[in-house]
């Protein structure tokens, strides 16, 4: 494995992480009050080329490599407080423009690819049902070919960017009689009539993040808008969790880097019964662990990387990262609230936010439980 | 040991552990008993077990809707 990186990515690094403290960073605690989610700021993030970053030129992207993707990641979480936008732009990218992507027709990868990656429009992903969860493939949301169309029904929830979105991926059973392999992706926008989007989710965290139900009642979609063919969904589904259980966790490597140098700067300064509270050891201990985490985290996110770019599949490792990282940021703004005492507790310094924000990381992409199945699994167990 | 009776075997013992046994035509697909999680313990299986190496485009009903499917499905892979 090489982990060395060129001067150019660690340029795009640096440059992201200064636009987004420069840019993505205001109002944001009366924005995670209010649960407002700022298109601004989304914008801003799509013209900068974050959401095209490893998009083909030619369809609105970079053409950004793996490995550089994730280090512009990295670069976006250290930067930007608000885990919201950065969760909600990881979404569209990860499972709703990659599976265009890898798997849509051309037409399809022309028609939306570039409204997308600009900005223009917005997608979101509708898989987990009100009776399907970690089992995301006993879904009962039907699709019934007619013609050259097919008619869908069923609802969906939990669905990030719904509110204020303009495309979903929609997964449907379109033969039951073969289970979770009978299951097809969908692209559906929004104008199409028999789909509605009837209320947002309040939430505990990333709550600048609109999230919301979706509902669809005789829908009907033309047959072109079946993404690859009929009973590829399964694979569809765990290729885009796959992608987005490695990059949406690059940049909790960013915010757990800020959360460290934020501590170490504190822990230096503030001092207590004469000295830095740095001097004692329960508190450099703490940051110590917060340091080892951090580390570790980075190799597990890269050696994903690095297979996904030479291999193409990273299941089981894909799986480590995401379990590992996601537990260390909940750990991580835990200790950082702790080093700060009662100021660590307060709304003001966003470490509460943080918190808030990071325990959706053990739910979403797969829970922790499902993780550790998914190695249980490749494992033979 | 036949192919269909260790495919048996490890269905009844790890996948389907609710039943006592299953018939070789009867569908795994549609009544759940092969879902998401349980084909990757299948697979990762029939990786170790046969020696074969199944493919993303190889995950599709026709080679794992039965014992009999699998069945036929491993055949084809170890005779190349």
């Amino acid at each position: 494995m090489d982990f060395s990186f060129t001067p150019e990515q660690l340029a795009l690094r640096d440059e992201i992480a200064k636009f987004a403290r420069q840019e993505l960073n205001a109002e944001l605690p009366s924005r995670d009050r209010e649960e407002v989610f700022s298109r601004e700021n989304w914008l801003k993030c799509a013209r900068f080329g974050i959401h095209g970053l490893p998009f083909p030129r030619e369809l609105g992207g970079s053409d950004a490599d793996i490995v550089t993707t994730m280090l512009a990641m990295e670069g976006f979480g250290y930067g930007c407080r608000d885990s919201g936008l950065i969760f909600g732009i990881n979404a569209q990218m990860w499972s709703v423009q990659m599976p265009i992507l890898q798997f849509g027709s051309d037409e399809q990868r022309r028609k939306y690819l570039p409204r997308l990656c600009s900005g223009e429009w917005i997608g979101a992903h509708g898989m987990t049902e009100p009776g399907s969860g970690s089992d995301a493939m006993s879904l009962s949301t039907t699709a019934v070919r007619r013609g050259d169309r097919y008619v869908l029904n069923g609802s969906k929830t939990f669905v990030t960017n719904a509110p204020v979105a303009d495309l979903f991926v929609v997964f449907a059973s379109t033969n039951p009689s073969q289970g979770f392999l009978g299951v097809t992706g969908f692209l559906v926008e929004k104008e199409r009539s028999g789909i509605r989007v009837p209320r947002p989710i309040a939430k505990m965290g990333l709550r600048t993040s609109p999230m919301g139900e979706m509902v669809l009642e005789d829908c009907e979609v033309p047959a072109e808008n079946v993404i690859g063919q009929e009973g590829l969904g399964s694979k569809i589904f765990n290729a885009s969790m796959e992608w987005e259980r490695s990059c949406i966790l690059a940049s909790y490597l960013g915010a757990m880097e800020h959360q460290l140098e934020t501590c170490v700067a504190y822990a230096k300064s503030r001092r207590q019964f004469n000295r830095p509270i740095a001097k004692f050891q329960s508190v450099a201990n703490r940051i110590v662990d917060m340091k080892v985490r951090l580390e570790t985290a980075r190799l597990a996110l890269y050696r994903v990387a690095w297979l996904k770019q030479t291999q193409d599949e990273a299941v089981m490792d894909a799986a480590i990262a995401k379990l590992y990282l996601s537990e260390a940021w909940v750990q991580s703004c835990l200790d950082a609230i702790q080093i700060h005492g009662g100021y660590g507790f307060t709304t003001e310094l966003g470490f509460e936010r943080d918190l808030r924000d990071s325990i959706a990381g053990r739910i979403y992409s797969g829970t922790s439980e499902i993780q550790r199945n998914i190695i249980a699994s490749r494992l033979g167990l | 040991m036949e192919l269909r009776d260790i495919l048996h075997d490890y269905l009844v013992g790890e996948i389907a552990t609710d039943r006592e046994s299953l018939d070789p035509g009867e569908n795994l697909l549609a009544q759940g008993i092969i879902d998401s999680m349980g084909i990757l313990k299948l697979v990762s299986f029939l990786e170790d077990r046969f020696q074969i190496q199944v493919g993303d485009a190889e995950m599709v009903p026709e080679h794992f809707e039965s014992i009999d499917a699998v069945c036929a499905f491993v055949q084809k892979k170890r005779n190349g």
